[in-house]
């Protein structure tokens, strides 16, 4: 059943109370895996990842004889989606593994490996493999933006070295005013807005301008592109400010732990 | 199609939400030195984050946890960590990675792989460490030959799954670790349990490169003794001493520190590379369970983690007991949760204590 989000332009607000520049709560923590090489929770909204990292680390059998001759990391990147994850639980869901096969799993993997590729700092460990498992605890909207972030604080965590944060958030088109051409975008949609309007995934690496992810399926008019790639652009800033104080934060709590 | 993005105004250069976390380095950090000291400084307990500018200061030099645009002199940080500076060169110490191995580390290793002349040996490092069937010492004497013999028997020596004690020899181009055990010091483990930590990687709690990284425990509760072997990566080995029986051939690694050359070859008996555990007492297994549990518990506590914090943890756990002993009788030795946090504090007490 479509949604009604006609009543937008009534007052402004969007179905969940926003208004169109606002992102969700953003809350995320680091180092939640003592055992992984590094790890992290993000909520966006009701959009809830765990990330682990394994790595780098040699890796034997099959996946070693395909990188042997790299003389850079390879980015292997799993990804989970529980059962529970979604609104109709999906039959034998658990975890890990079970997004083999799904076409739109793969094709996240892909991204936020190539992501990763190009901005972590590949040549320092040559022959090796990072893994990045990232586990969906719950889906509403921005999936692909949220594990992107939770892959970048992990990647902290594990302390190895890129060239800057890959943040990244939705943004969306909202229908156009009856009568007239003109059409807002959104910042950082749900679930619900994001089956009813054409919206786009924007990646960037830290708070300038570079645009490293992009990810746009749903049909738009391109006039009305620069508008929406605007607003997610200066969503990902105000994400890279939320992820920064996570990570400091973090560092203030490890320096004040340690007595030498 | 071209199509241009106008955007707000750039937000001033970072350092956002705390502004005394800029370092202190920015225009004058030459006249503010004090004469130059070849011991690295942590600059101050502040955090700087992947991207952030360190300084735009062309007299700095870019060490680890840094890099540059080819086309401006900024030094940016890659790491979440905090600064180090030597000298003119500017180093960022993360706050946790993986360790990196150097020449002259003493690791505790895992052999995963057995190659015709070496074995690949696992230290938690992003590469395996080699160790060559050559910087072994062979049963029968340290000066023997080796023969192809040995290298078709190279499974008597070390198999899959076992663990080891070793010193980083050289590191290759890729920072792989090239590792020898050619010393009465070094060799199989067996009879304790295995411990993995955070290494020496990064900032926080975990093994640090100390003076002493094995030592023997005169236990308390009548357990004996135990040899504690801290490796650099991380990794830890406990176990019960089986000192001064070198000669019938048992328990090759401890001989004892006046140990020469010369006496090697008699000394090195073939139950250097015996895979059997000698029989171990109760009272010496509830000691190495103690001792594992001060290691996790100053680990948890984010303390570094060297002979004098794992002995200080050791008898203050041990006093703790006592304290304690009427709550319940089991459990006791059992250091988790608030009662390793006692411990943990009772032994940077003692650690001041000592120091002043």
């Amino acid at each position: 059943m479509p949604l009604d989000t006609s009543t937008y332009h009534l007052a402004l607000l969007r179905l969940d109370g926003r208004r169109w520049n606002e992102l969700r709560r953003l809350h995320a923590q680091i180092s939640t895996q003592a055992s992984a090489d590094g790890s992290s929770y993000l909520e966006m909204g009701n959009t809830k990842v765990i990330c682990t990292i394994a790595g780098p680390a040699e890796v034997r059998g099959a996946a070693r004889r395909e990188g042997a001759e790299r003389d850079n990391a390879v980015v292997t990147v799993e990804i989970g989606i529980a059962g529970f994850s979604g609104v109709d639980r999906r039959r034998g869901g658990g975890g890990g593994g079970k997004g083999r096969g799904d076409k739109r799993t793969t094709e996240m993997q892909n991204t936020i490996a190539s992501a990763f590729q190009s901005t972590l700092f590949t040549h320092l460990y040559p022959h090796s493999t990072i893994t990045i498992s990232l586990h969906i605890l719950s889906q509403d909207g921005s999936l692909l933006a949220a594990c992107l972030n939770a892959a970048t604080l992990a990647l902290i965590d594990a302390g190895v070295p890129m060239s800057d944060y890959i943040v990244a958030c939705t943004s969306g088109l909202t229908p156009p005013k009856s009568g007239t051409e003109s059409a807002d975008p959104l910042l950082d949609l749900n679930g619900m807005e994001e089956q009813e309007l054409p919206w786009l995934t924007v990646g960037t690496l830290g708070a300038g301008e570079r645009v490293s992810v992009l990810v746009l399926e749903s049909r738009v008019q391109v006039g009305r592109l620069e508008g929406m790639l605007a607003v997610g652009v200066d969503g990902c800033k105000q994400v890279r400010e939320i992820l920064d104080g996570v990570v400091r934060r973090q560092g203030k709590r490890v320096l004040e732990s340690v007595i030498s | 199609m071209p199509f241009t993005i106008t955007l707000p105004a750039p937000l001033s250069p970072l350092h956002h939400n705390e502004p005394s976390d800029s370092p202190s380095l920015d225009s004058d950090g030459d006249t503010d030195m004090p004469p130059p000291s070849k011991r690295p400084k942590l600059s101050t307990r502040s955090i700087v984050t992947p991207g952030e500018t360190v300084t735009d200061d062309p007299q700095w030099m870019r060490g680890h946890g840094t890099y540059t645009h080819p086309t401006s002199p900024q030094i940016l940080s890659s790491v979440a960590g905090t600064l180090l500076k030597t000298n003119k060169l500017l180093s960022i110490r993360p706050l946790r990675a993986r360790y990196t191995p150097e020449i002259g580390d003493l690791v505790v290793g895992r052999v995963v792989e057995v190659q015709t002349k070496r074995w690949k040996v696992d230290l938690s490092a992003p590469l395996l460490a080699h160790l060559p069937l050559s910087a072994i010492n062979l049963p029968g004497g340290i000066l023997r030959k080796r023969t192809s013999t040995d290298e078709l028997a190279i499974r008597t020596f070390f198999g899959e799954g076992d663990l080891l004690v070793a010193e980083v020899q050289s590191v290759y181009q890729d920072g792989a670790a090239s590792l020898h055990t050619r010393s009465l010091k070094y060799g199989k483990l067996r009879n304790g349990v295995f411990l993995s930590v955070s290494g020496t990687g990064g900032g926080g709690g975990g093994v640090v490169r100390s003076r002493r990284q094995v030592w023997t425990v005169q236990t308390a509760n009548g357990g004996g003794e135990v040899d504690v072997v801290l490796g650099v990566n991380g990794y830890i080995w406990i176990c019960k001493h089986v000192g001064g029986e070198l000669v019938e051939g048992k328990g090759g690694r401890h001989a004892g520190a006046g140990m020469g050359v010369n006496n090697l070859e008699e000394k090195v008996g073939e139950g250097m590379y015996e895979n059997r555990n000698e029989s171990i007492g109760e009272e010496t297994r509830w000691e190495i369970a103690r001792l594992s549990g001060c290691v996790r518990a100053l680990v948890e506590g984010g303390c570094r983690v060297d002979e004098e914090m794992v002995m200080r943890a050791y008898e203050a756990s041990v006093e703790d007991e006592g304290v304690g002993g009427e709550e319940g009788e089991e459990g006791g030795e059992y250091l988790g949760g608030e009662r390793g946090r006692r411990v943990v504090r009772e032994a940077l007490r003692a650690v001041h204590a000592a120091r002043e």
